[in-house]
């Protein structure tokens, strides 16, 4: 599964009722999504869960859009082979 | 001049349906609704019954978004509100939504929610604890979420009085009504705290039953009683005033008439041996009536040794030698001990029994306790033209709740 993919599962367990067509990168969390700010957080938990990346809250809060979600986790990834690189 | 008060909906989710009129029906088939838990691993417990809530499911009544996010016992409170405005035929806009409140209370809140992210908590740490945890867990969280599903946009508010908690939601809705403050109320009692920690804590106050046959384990007024069942469930009731319901010309299926509350200011637990303060509950709830006009009293019977025997001296002490000719029944025998939602059902078990003219029984009335020696509708419904009922609940911590329930003439 892409990061995309994974993503749009997260959103799916946070917001259940969700029309899936709707969760596409251009998607804003808010408003075209309908996720609150509980939500939202619920979210993060979720892409934690499904990366095994720590989140921290002062990165997520310019998640704005899917594609937002999709950069700062490809970030992570980035951050994390580097990291494995150099040890 | 006061307003009559009548209702017009009821609504319920209880361990013998998911309806008020399925609930009804076994209720007065003597069907008991207590079973082995299954909601989750009692093997360790020394009490492994409960009365449950089977078959609900939450996404008949709400989007799967707001079922995520809510506990259990906001779940029944929302369907038991969706069924009583239903009945009721009210239809909730601009014109009248500020005339419309909601006041439903609960016993213990989301107790199932709490202990979940508890258990995140400690395994996990805070970090991971859901966001909606509070929303989720706190009382008033059923009276709120059916204020956003109904948009009833008057007072939203919860009441906590333990297991008194139904009845005194009625009583103060009734109130508000009655001294012109509101014309619709939607009131009732919602709980599901048939948890471990729920359980546990029940159990180790020594309340509830060990006796290990559900069918019999919850017996008021019986020799053998040995204390209550928990259950859950929800039950939620439409009141207005009358000249609201006749403006718009619902069918009234009831009249609120009275409502009497006082506190033992006692004993955490006990109720007060004498009775006392429970006579004058239901004397307040009787002001301006004729006492002899009653002919029905739905007890709050939980089974408990201590309950049943001092709300019998109450009884008595109320009525006089009536006493003895007034048919007294405790659902409780068939749908345990739904605690912030067992007052509200039993208001709704009194208007069926006013429509209907049948009582539903006390079923597990087998070993007559000298000390309770009043007519409890043993075993066996019983058909009889009742035209006022009371309805008594009371609380740990002393609450004594007493509603005076009329048909509507």
């Amino acid at each position: 599964m892409d990061v995309f993919e994974k993503i749009k599962q997260a959103i799916i367990k946070v917001q259940p009722g969700i029309d899936e067509i709707k969760i596409v990168p251009a998607a804003r969390l808010t408003e075209d999504l309908e996720i609150d700010s509980l939500t939202k957080v619920e979210l993060a938990l979720a892409m934690e869960d499904a990366f095994g990346f720590y989140l921290p809250d002062e990165e997520l809060q310019n998640v704005a859009t899917v594609g937002d979600a999709i950069a700062l986790i490809e970030s992570k990834m980035k951050e994390s082979k580097l990291r494995t690189q150099n040890a | 001049m006061p307003n009559r008060v009548v209702i017009t909906g009821y609504g319920a989710v209880t361990p013998l349906g998911l309806t008020a009129e399925d609930t009804w029906q076994s209720l007065i088939a003597g069907k008991s609704g207590i079973g082995q838990i299954s909601l989750f691993d009692a093997a360790d417990f020394v009490v492994k019954i409960a009365a449950e809530v089977k078959g609900f499911n939450a996404v008949s009544y709400m989007d799967p978004t707001t079922a995520k996010y809510t506990d259990r016992f906001t779940q029944f409170a929302i369907a038991a509100s969706l069924q009583a405005i239903e009945q009721a035929k009210l239809k909730i806009d601009d014109s009248n939504r500020y005339d419309a409140g909601v006041l439903i209370g609960s016993g213990i809140g989301g107790v199932n929610t709490l202990s979940q992210q508890y258990a995140v908590l400690g395994t996990r740490g805070p970090a991971r604890v859901s966001p909606y945890t509070v929303p989720m867990m706190i009382a008033d969280n059923a009276a709120s979420r059916v204020s956003i599903i109904t948009k009833m946009m008057g007072p939203n508010l919860c009441l906590v009085t333990a297991c008194s908690t139904g009845a005194d939601a009625i009583g103060i809705a009734y109130q508000m009504i009655k001294h012109g403050e509101i014309k619709i109320m939607l009131a009732g009692g919602s709980d599901a705290a048939v948890t471990p920690i729920g359980v546990a804590g029940f159990q180790q106050a020594g309340a509830l039953s060990r006796n290990p046959d559900h069918q019999k384990a919850s017996r008021p007024f019986d020799a053998k009683r040995d204390g209550f069942i928990i259950g859950e469930g929800a039950a939620v009731l439409v009141l207005e005033s009358l000249d609201y319901a006749a403006h718009r010309g619902a069918g009234i299926l009831a009249e609120v008439v009275g409502y009497g509350a006082t506190s033992d200011a006692n004993h955490i637990t006990q109720p007060a041996e004498s009775g006392e303060p429970a006579v004058k509950a239901i004397e307040l709830a009787l002001a301006g009536i004729n006492p002899d006009a009653v002919d029905y009293i739905n007890a709050h019977g939980t089974s408990t040794p201590l309950n049943d025997l001092s709300e019998t001296r109450a009884i008595k002490k109320a009525f006089g030698d009536r006493a003895y000719k007034i048919p007294i029944s405790s659902i409780k025998s068939m749908v345990g001990h739904m605690l912030g939602a067992a007052g509200a059902l039993e208001a709704v078990a009194c208007c069926k029994v006013l429509e209907t003219g049948v009582i539903p029984p006390t079923i597990n009335f087998e070993y007559p306790d000298p000390e309770c020696d009043l007519d409890y509708v043993p075993n066996k419904a019983r058909t009889a033209d009742i035209r006022l009922a009371i309805s008594n609940s009371f609380g740990f911590g002393g609450h004594n709740s007493v509603l005076a329930i009329s048909k509507y003439s």
